[in-house]
């Protein structure tokens, strides 16, 4: 299981990446995240909750009602054209990231 | 399932409860939900279910610090309380509202007695030395101010209900539902007090025509059913208040509250007032069988100036 410290800077770029493929809403992104990661990151509650707010605050998201559900009216995210930029901008970010990064780690054969 | 949500709510409780917070509380309702309805279609037992998707909840700071939610500054620095807290304190209330009728009883009833011993020694149906009467008034009295010291005093262990607290959700729909279900009876209880008073004095008329015993009992009658109808008042009336108290309705709400100050004060002067006007017409003018008048007459001008002031408040804040 993956840290939250580690992972913080990229929730936002997990999130944007499943609605880059269609709208979509909170309990099934969670659960792309944990099957694509086969199950070596859970997205808590609250994390996802905080960049769904996060991500509308800043015109990256759009929300909207859904169907009902069991009695209950679903949120939908889908993503915005500013939100496809600033992933693309994150993507670019994380490219450079894992290459400074990478010359500071070490291969240790036993 | 239930768990869910109690969890939830309390880990809500001391957010403030804006449209936004209610609709992302919700949000994640649902999303734990199905989490768990998911996980017991993969056969998991009840209780890994629900401990599987309260442990993915994560941390409610989170959501503060995220929301830019200043937690201080939105009168939640009130405490919040449990559901055993609230029932000691409704059950709590029961028990010093009984105490404090029983006090307010005995009040109206010293000059009940009073008037009772002094009309049977006049009469001479009693030999009693003629202070009887007045010994048995201070006697009654004093009962009924330890009585009354007593209720208040205990009642100190809650006061920070009194200052206002923080119910979770399911405890305040709880006590919402029960209030609306509680106010017929509190209302019938008004009604049936009001009737009692509005008719005690047909006891006067009916035994006008007697000698002065027999008017004297008149009197007693009266005053017996308008002490019946006091306690009433207050035995329903201390019921609402903890109702008010704890959702903060009623007299309870904020600006009620600074109303209910100024009259407290003007109360604290002017019932001992009362009090010594007729002390003063009973011992030094001897006009015991009239001088109760100033009761009820100070409670109508008291009454008065409570309902005039709270009304011309009003206007001053909303002008």
């Amino acid at each position: 299981m993956i840290s939250s410290d580690v992972i913080r800077g990229y929730n936002d770029t997990i999130i944007l990446y499943f609605l880059l493929q269609g709208e979509s809403y909170g309990y099934e992104i969670s659960k792309n995240i944990k099957e694509l990661s086969e199950e070596k990151y859970i997205m808590k509650e609250t994390t996802l909750y905080s960049a769904f707010s996060r991500l509308e605050n800043n015109g990256y998201i759009e929300s909207f009602y859904g169907d009902e559900t069991f009695g209950k009216r679903r949120t939908y995210y889908r993503i915005t054209t500013s939100g496809i930029a600033y992933y693309k901008e994150k993507c670019e970010e994380w490219e450079l990231t894992k290459v400074v990064i990478s010359r500071f780690i070490k291969e240790w054969r036993e | 399932m239930e768990t869910i949500k109690t969890y939830l709510d309390n880990m809500f409780a001391r957010l403030p409860r804006t449209a936004q917070i209610v609709e992302l509380k919700n949000n994640i309702l649902t999303n734990m939900e199905e989490k768990y309805l998911e996980l017991k279609n993969q056969g998991k037992s009840e209780n890994e279910a629900i401990g599987i998707v309260i442990s993915e909840f994560g941390n409610i700071d989170e959501l503060v610090s995220e929301l830019g939610l200043n937690t201080e500054n939105n009168e939640t620095s009130a405490r919040s309380i449990s559901r055993e807290e609230v029932n000691d304190y409704i059950t709590f209330k029961k028990v010093t509202g009984i105490q404090i009728a029983l006090g307010v009883f005995l009040c109206i009833m010293a000059p009940i007695v009073l008037i009772l011993i002094n009309a049977l020694i006049d009469s001479e149906v009693l030999i009693a030395p003629e202070s009887s009467g007045i010994i048995a008034l201070f006697i009654i009295i004093t009962i009924a101010v330890a009585l009354l010291i007593k209720s208040g005093m205990s009642l100190e262990r809650y006061k920070f209900i009194e200052e206002g607290v923080l119910l979770p959700y399911d405890l305040e729909n709880e006590l919402r539902q029960e209030y609306s279900k509680f106010m017929p009876t509190f209302n019938l209880n008004i009604v049936i007090g009001v009737c009692l008073i509005l008719l005690s004095p047909i006891s006067l008329f009916v035994t006008s025509q007697g000698d002065s015993l027999t008017n004297s009992l008149g009197l007693i009658v009266m005053l017996i059913i308008v002490d019946i109808a006091v306690v009433l008042f207050v035995l329903s009336g201390n019921q609402k208040e903890s109702f008010d108290r704890l959702l903060k309705t009623g007299d309870y709400t904020p600006k009620k509250k600074a109303d209910n100050k100024v009259i407290g004060a003007v109360a604290s002067i002017v019932w001992p007032l009362a009090a010594l006007i007729f002390l003063t017409l009973g011992f030094v003018f001897h006009l015991w069988y009239i001088c109760w008048i100033v009761f009820p007459i100070t409670g109508i001008l008291f009454g008065m100036f409570s309902a005039a002031y709270s009304i011309m408040n009003d206007n001053s804040n909303n002008g």
